[in-house]
């Protein structure tokens, strides 16, 4: 019940948005060197998804120090600007004007939420700028101003829930999806839909619940949840994809309830380490996720990246843990580095040549996958992981993808 | 390929009675290494067994396997498998130590096969636990889970069972197995039985097998339990509505307490009162970790010793806030508007860069984790009703102050006539601040009540602004009974439309009420007696 919010939405947001915009570094103007060359991220530190998204404001910069250690791009300076758009989705479009009208940045980084890439997507269109985005999506959009760094549907929520739906993985049988209301859960619901009916499943076994970004009280739902567990028709599962403080709100009322995850696993969809930090997850043990890279993932180069982040943290007196890393931070740090060896291989900042020569270059991961970017658009090929949610709050790796899928921008469920 | 018919065999040794054959332990392990989902699936199984099987002691080894392969503390070596203990490896066969050579690697723990291992578990609880309470609770849990659990098992468990109530237990969740029984009385048994506990999951049980019932009475007796269960089902959802509602509003009368009192009593519009909220929980917070380093033992009790401490830091703040900016601005309501607002992101950022953006961590302890049954579907949990405790406790205990005390009467006073008030002697400026303070220090005390229920992070409280405003002109400007009976209304209004509706739609149509009743009813549900 936290965002009942006509006044808010009237005034305060009003006023907030101008308040929040006043500490931005994004507008202090800082002598402009010529041998730096600027990149912009427009990342949360305020609002519902303060938490999550404000540490990849940090990891863009650790990207660019270690850019810059090594020489930099073309021989300049990376210097990464940075602003505060508050989780108020038109501020974003607003601060990636700015940043690319005033700051002339080369490239932008950011957004978490679909609705705030929807937003600035008409911005990066129009000034023809770059937006790298690290979050995995709903699809269903392909604009050559947007690197979308992270999985569609395809090559992430279909298979954890073909996971889910097999013997080993539970033999999932009934759907409870419940989302934040916005575009991201609706599309991923709507492809869900059109998937199992493709499998032969009758509508009734799903349902479908949406709540308010930032909603709080889950004492219904879980609820709800419970009685469509009980009844018959075979193995539940719920699809969770509320965003933002809503998900430890939702699991903390779903253990209250005495609800298992062997008897109701949970498919947190946005789900991430982060979101635990607050919470005792002894009692939440096997929920389930899926993403392109987990804390967990075996390999040297993860190795190397965590170190550097616990490095970068202590050094700079980072607000978050050191000891935490999730999948949008690595692909924001994977951004930043395929950026940099574009311009490099392209030779010039240039939004057009740093696209054309973007195209099928690779990156070692932290994930341990080489990724690459795909030729014949802006998408990148991830592997794919599905997590097991442990004691210490974070996630064992369930599954992982033999290589990286294509992936697939339009779902053919979308409209079946 | 012969170990595992060996598993096979002694499953099949579990269904022949006195067939005390000692377990294959090495075969067992064998499987559970294998990595092979169902040989895993068989080896777990059969650990299950071992109490029939093997006895006590055996059972006390298959626990010490299952809660290792659960943990994820199981290692397998090349041809041993070893439990990782705090104190060091273990070897699984023997759980005497051990050091092993070689790579070891931890099988993976798959939903399925923590289902199973769970189950597995609460069947070897009723043959190793020292308390029957304990096993108590292990058979409540199995009741839950009756596909996991054979009859033989249960009557080994009930052959040294001595626990009257436990042996009970288990005898109705042997009799629930009956359910497929080729005796009809049997079957209207394990009918009785499995009603007895009316869930929708039983329910759906009985329906399942009603409907290839080929015996008239047990028909009947069928569906005169349905009928009985839906009963007590429906009273279930009722209390549970009930209950959401009441914690709905529970929540909504923790916040607005004190602004009833700063903007209600007094007249000031304070937006800072959110973080007021975010205040108290920070402080319940330190208290917690100060705790935790002085007198651990009393980790537990943290929630009740940072009362006074919530209560204190957020009544300072807010005196402070009132001695240095409220105080020149009474007679100005718009500038303060703006003040507090101010106040508010100052406090939000000062956090932020103090603390950081990240939720905090609170112990749970038992009183406001979990919850319990109490008619039908129905589970009352303890953190809401942990803050329907203190909701309700904050509000008597306001109402006395206000009514009994000479503070109460002087702000009453002051509330009514300030001009008349200070001519009759009453300090006005000492009433405000303290009237602030205490209306402060109410907001510090929501925060202690919520961090069981929500996150706390710095920008806790500017959720809670508009609702606890919502709450107060809907309860009438000075009222504090009607912002109780506002906050129960909404919240009873809003639990009921969300189920129907969703809970976007509930949000809507809950504001268009306040709008209509607020139109009809400007000055609220209780009007003031008092001149303003």
């Amino acid at each position: 019940m936290r965002r009942r919010s006509l006044l808010k939405g009237l005034g305060i947001t009003a006023l907030g948005a101008s308040a929040s915009s006043f500490p931005l570094p994004g507008l202090i103007r800082r002598a402009h060197a010529a041998d730096t060359v600027k990149i912009g991220c427009l990342f949360s530190s305020s609002g519902t998804m303060a938490n999550i998204e404000g540490r990849l404001n940090y990891v863009a910069q650790m990207a660019a120090e270690e850019i810059n250690a090594a020489g930099g791009v073309l021989g300049k300076t990376v210097e990464v600007v940075v602003t505060d758009p508050g989780s108020d989705w038109p501020l974003y479009a607003q601060l990636g004007r700015q940043l690319i009208a005033q700051d002339e940045v080369a490239s932008l980084f950011g957004c978490w939420t679909s609705v705030s890439r929807k937003s600035v997507l008409p911005v990066v269109e129009q000034n023809n700028a770059l937006l790298y985005y690290p979050l995995h999506f709903e699809g269903e959009e392909n604009s050559e101003n947007v690197v979308y760094l992270n999985s569609p549907p395809s090559s992430s929520v279909l298979p954890a829930v073909e996971y889910l739906m097999s013997e080993e993985g539970g033999a999932a049988k009934r759907f409870f999806m419940l989302g934040s209301d916005y575009v991201w859960p609706r599309t991923i619901n709507q492809q869900l839909k059109g998937y199992w009916t493709d499998k032969g499943f009758d509508p009734s076994a799903w349902r479908e619940e949406y709540v308010p970004v930032g909603h709080s009280n889950f004492q219904t739902l879980v609820n709800e949840i419970r009685s469509f567990a009980d009844q018959p028709g075979g193995q539940p599962i719920v699809v969770l994809t509320v965003v933002g403080n809503s998900i430890p709100d939702f699991f903390r009322e779903f253990v209250n309830q005495g609800i298992a995850a062997f008897d109701v696993p949970v498919l947190g969809l946005d789900a991430v380490e982060a979101d635990f930090e607050g919470l005792d997850t002894t009692e939440l043990v096997g929920h389930l996720n899926c993403w392109a890279y987990l804390q967990n993932a075996p390999g040297p180069r993860n190795q190397e990246f965590l170190a550097n982040w616990a490095a970068y943290v202590g050094a700079n007196d980072v607000p978050f843990r050191p000891d935490v890393a999730i999948d949008p931070m690595v692909s924001t740090y994977d951004g930043v580095h395929l950026w940099a060896m574009a311009a490099e291989k392209a030779g010039s900042f240039d939004v057009p040549a740093v696209r054309e020569a973007s195209a099928g270059l690779s990156f070692a991961c932290p994930s341990g996958y080489e990724i690459a970017m795909t030729m014949e658009n802006t998408y990148v090929k991830r592997g794919v992981f599905i997590g097991s949610l442990n004691e210490a709050q974070g996630y064992d790796i369930l599954w992982q993808s033999e290589g990286t899928p294509e992936p697939v921008p339009f779902s053919p469920y979308m409209n079946s | 390929m012969a170990r595992r018919f060996a598993a096979i065999l002694s499953l099949l040794c579990l269904l022949v009675p006195g067939g005390a054959a000692a377990l294959d332990r090495a075969a067992i392990l064998t499987e559970i290494c294998s990595g092979d989902f169902r040989a895993q699936q068989t080896a777990l199984e059969s650990l299950a067994g071992a109490g029939a099987e093997a006895g006590r002691e055996g059972a006390l080894w298959a626990r010490a396997v299952v809660q290792g392969f659960e943990g994820r503390d199981l290692r397998c070596g090349a041809d041993a498998a070893f439990i990782d203990r705090s104190d060091g490896l273990v070897s699984a066969e023997t759980l005497e130590p051990a050091s092993p050579g070689g790579d070891l690697s931890a099988p993976s723990v798959n939903l399925r096969l923590r289902a199973t291992a769970a189950s597995a578990g609460f069947v070897l609880a009723l043959f190793t636990e020292e308390s029957a309470e304990a096993r108590l609770r292990a058979a409540g849990r199995l009741d839950r889970r009756r596909e996991a659990v054979s009859a033989a098992v249960l009557t080994a468990a009930l052959e040294t069972e001595t626990d009257p109530a436990v042996a009970q237990a288990i005898g109705d969740i042997r009799t629930s197995l009956l359910l497929r029984d080729a005796d009809p009385a049997r079957r209207a048994e394990a009918i009785a039985a499995i009603a007895a506990d009316a869930t929708l999951r039983n329910r759906t049980t009985i329906a399942e097998a009603l409907a290839n019932e080929p015996d008239p009475a047990v028909q009947a007796a069928g569906k005169a339990a349905l009928a009985e269960i839906d009963r007590t089902l429906a009273i279930g959802n009722a209390l549970a509505t009930l209950y959401s509602g009441a914690s709905y509003a529970s929540v909504l009368v923790l916040a607005a307490l004190g602004l009833a009192i700063i903007f209600g009593l007094m007249g000031v519009i304070n937006l800072a009162q959110g973080e007021l909220i975010m205040v108290g929980a920070y402080a319940t917070w330190f208290t917690q970790e100060a705790i935790r380093i002085v007198l651990p033992a009393a980790l537990d009790w943290y929630l009740f010793i940072a009362i006074p401490v919530s209560f204190a830091a957020a009544a300072l703040v807010g005196i402070a806030i009132e001695a240095t900016v409220i105080r020149r601005l009474y007679d100005r309501p718009l500038m303060t508007l703006l003040a507090t607002w101010a106040i508010s992101l100052l406090l939000i950022n000062a956090v932020r860069v103090g603390i950081g953006t990240q939720n905090l961590e609170f112990h749970q302890p038992g009183y406001v984790s979990g919850g319990f049954p109490v008619v039908g579907d129905f589970i009352m949990t303890s953190n809401r009703l942990f803050a329907i405790a203190i909701a309700a406790a904050a509000f008597f205990a306001v109402l006395a102050l206000i009514r009994f005390t000479t503070l109460g009467m002087n702000m009453r006073a002051v509330t009514q006539n300030r001009a008349m008030a200070g001519a009759a002697g009453v300090d006005t400026r000492q009433t405000d601040r303290l009237a602030f303070g205490l209306g402060s220090g109410l907001a510090g005390l929501a925060g202690l009540a919520l961090s069981p229920l929500y996150n706390v992070n710095p920008t806790m409280g500017t959720g809670f602004i508009v609702d606890s405003f919502m709450v107060v002109v809907l309860g009438g400007v000075g009222s504090l009974a009607g912002a109780v009976v506002a906050a129960f209304g909404i919240g009873q209004i809003n639990v009921a439309i969300e189920p129907v509706y969703g809970a976007v739609a509930a949000k809507v149509i809950v504001l268009l009420l306040v709008i209509l009743f607020i139109q009809r009813r400007p000055e609220g549900l209780f009007a003031p007696k008092g001149r303003r």
